[in-house]
């Protein structure tokens, strides 16, 4: 016990010296929403990675829980503090969805540390600038990016519908054979509808980067009057893990997935080979989760660091695409050198670079992104 | 003397009184507040309930519905199972009986839930099962993630609850009033539902109310189990939340489940009055 306690005292001065920070900054507190996994990807891989590079320091790892509310809970937690007007804030570096980190920005919570670390330039993609319509330019730096798609089963389906017109009339002639899980059991049903309004509501490009309209929203109503009319032949699944369940029992030939989750599934045998993935015309959302750094972090050198090892090119390529199957967060080309070539090809086996590019679409920002979830309970699913 | 009488209990119960104002009434008081204070204009008025009727009308249909059904057949199943443990058949399917009915009780709502996700899927367990017993066509199945599977699960997890309840009950029944009726040649049926159950109807209102408030209380089994809509209303509250980090709506929501809990709670409490406060 006394011997452990010498050893990180010691610990925690070789880290003052080397960092030159203050000797009581040796814990980073990690807060994640998402997943277990992603509380585990820091807790058994990161972590540890970061600690060889600095004795001492200790890390406490937690997780807030999957979807918007688990970055809700991050957002409330900082708030609080903010409104308290606390000293230091008791989280260092947390993970959080597109959109709350958009929010947290406006709250005005976050440190702009991407200037500050050395993996800060090599993220060119919009998605480290606009979040969901605010500018987060130098407050976050992409975790990974992750990109939804349809699923379908290759032995059921010959010739996959490969836009939302060709789905609509495949539809039609296989009822209950497509299936997504609504707008409440999880994004990747979210993202369907939110695809199917660029693809039907008009003027996506707008949706997108803004500004805000609330008139645009009155174009949207034969949109959702069709969306209602192909419900009657769907089939509803509990979630995202609930779609791809079907998929794997053959209770649905088609559905719209996550491809991490997609590929990890695959690689755990949870769904036959046979599944396959399209991107349809013209287009699925996808989005990114950040890593943010709050302006009164009791850890902040350390957090900069933190973030970039957890940005490098060799972390991004083992522990995002290798274990993951994420797209990367910092910009694929610097990946090359880390990445053998049979894993990235794997991860662009059904959907290419080009229609990642093409097809990949952010979410709308914010205000239309709630008019269109809100004009889904009102119009469609009431 | 005084102090003994007057003062003594009050400082003795004063801890449990401030953990339940401070963890309880105080939350309660900002939830209702804020299901008058309108999200976006943060003035006083009724918009978050006109909002919670527009949309959710039907979800709380629904989740009268689904709470009134799944109580009514609580109810119902544990005066079953309470009447074949009093009444008796073959006392080792008695004794598996009552080993058994309790099971459900020590298994979270999530963890009957997600199972339920694979033994009532169209291609899950329970459909196999009757397949292979050639009970139904493997054609004809059909999934049942839907409303019936957020019945069933409800019903499977809060019936051993009840049961527990009741079969207590019965069980400290004066057993002469049984044999006396059976002495005089009443089945089995009519001394369950004539004798028993008249005796013990309070102990089984109590159950049914206690888990009609539980259910209502429940998001991971609509949210894991149900698919599509209508759903629940604890559902569309963390959908409120989660989505639109809307709390006005949210608590207008949860102001109206509070008035179908309190409603059932208020039975409850003049009960436990009424006995000199036993629950």
């Amino acid at each position: 016990m006394r011997l452990t306690r010498l050893m990180s005292l010691v610990g925690a001065a070789l880290a003052a010296n080397v960092l030159t920070a203050p000797a009581g900054a040796a814990t980073l507190n990690v807060v994640t929403a998402g997943d277990q996994n992603m509380a585990d990807y820091v807790r058994d891989y990161l972590g540890p990675k970061f600690q060889k590079d600095n004795p001492g320091v200790t890390i406490n790892v937690f997780g807030t829980g999957p979807g918007d509310a688990g970055s809700q809970k991050i957002f409330e937690k900082l708030e609080a503090q903010q409104k308290a007007s606390t000293a230091t804030y008791d989280i260092d570096v947390a993970v959080v969805h597109q959109k709350m980190g958009g929010q947290m920005v406006e709250a005005g919570m976050l440190e702009p540390y991407r200037g500050k670390i050395a993996t800060g330039k090599l993220v060119s993609r919009d998605t480290a600038v606009n979040a969901l319509g605010v500018n987060v330019d130098g407050y976050v730096m992409p975790m990974f990016h992750s990109q939804t798609a349809l699923a379908y089963n290759s032995d059921l389906v010959k010739s996959p519908p490969k836009s939302y017109n060709e789905l609509k009339s495949w539809v039609q002639a296989h009822p209950k054979q497509f299936g997504y899980n609504g707008i409440k059991n999880g994004m990747s049903g979210v993202s369907f509808v939110v695809g199917w309004i660029y693809a039907y509501g008009g003027n996506a490009d707008k949706l997108m980067k803004g500004p805000y309209d609330k008139a645009v929203e009155a174009s949207w109503d034969k949109a959702f009057a069709d969306l209602k009319e192909f419900n009657k032949n769907v089939t509803f699944t509990p979630g995202n893990a609930g779609t791809m369940d079907m998929l794997n029992r053959g209770e649905i030939a088609i559905g719209p997935v996550w491809v991490d989750m997609f590929y990890t599934w695959m690689a755990d045998g949870k769904l036959p080979p046979s599944v396959k993935l399209l991107l349809p015309e013209p287009g699925m959302p996808g989005q990114p989760m950040f890593y943010v750094i709050p302006n009164k972090a009791a850890s902040k050198d350390l957090a900069m660091k933190f973030v970039e090892l957890a940005t490098s090119p060799a972390v991004q390529a083992e522990g995002i695409v290798k274990r993951f199957n994420w797209y990367p967060g910092i910009d694929a080309e610097h990946l090359k050198g880390s990445l053998d070539q049979a894993v990235w090809n794997k991860l662009f086996d059904d959907v290419s670079p080009q229609d990642l590019a093409k097809k990949g679409q952010p979410f709308p920002i914010v205000p239309y992104f709630s008019a269109i979830t809100e004009g889904y309970e009102k119009k469609v699913s009431n | 003397m005084t102090f003994r009488t007057r003062v003594l209990p009050l400082v003795l119960t004063l801890p449990a009184l401030v953990v339940v104002a401070v963890l309880f009434l105080v939350p309660l008081g900002y939830s209702l507040l804020s299901a008058f204070e309108e999200t976006e204009t943060g003035e006083f008025g009724f918009g978050n309930f006109a909002k919670s009727f527009e949309f959710y009308g039907w979800d709380m249909l629904f989740t009268v519905i689904i709470t009134g059904l799944a109580t009514l057949l609580i109810g119902a199943l544990s005066i079953a199972i309470g009447g074949y443990l009093v009444l008796g058949g073959h006392p080792r399917l008695v004794a598996a009986m009552r080993w058994l009915y309790r099971w459900p009780l020590f298994i979270p709502f999530i963890v009957a839930a997600q199972c339920m996700r694979t033994f009532l899927a169209k291609n899950g367990i329970m459909n196999n099962l009757l397949v292979t017993a050639g009970v139904i066509e493997p054609l004809s199945a059909q999934s049942f993630l839907d409303w019936r599977g957020i019945l069933f699960t409800f019903v499977w997890k809060q019936t051993a609850f009840a049961a527990l309840l009741v079969s207590g009950a019965m069980a400290s029944l004066d057993p002469a009033t049984i044999e006396a009726a059976r002495n005089l040649g009443a089945g089995k049926l009519r001394v369950l539902v004539e004798i028993i159950v008249p005796q013990v109807r309070v102990t089984v209102a109590v159950g049914m109310i206690l888990s009609l408030v539980t259910i209502l209380s429940v998001l991971s089994v609509p949210l894991m189990v149900g698919t599509g809509s209508p759903t629940m209303l604890t559902v569309d509250m963390a959908f409120r939340i989660n989505s639109y980090g809307d709390y006005g709506v949210a608590n207008a929501l949860g102001f109206l489940t509070y008035l179908l809990a309190a409603t059932v709670a208020w039975f409850y409490l003049r009960r436990g009055v009424s006995t000199g406060g036993t629950p």
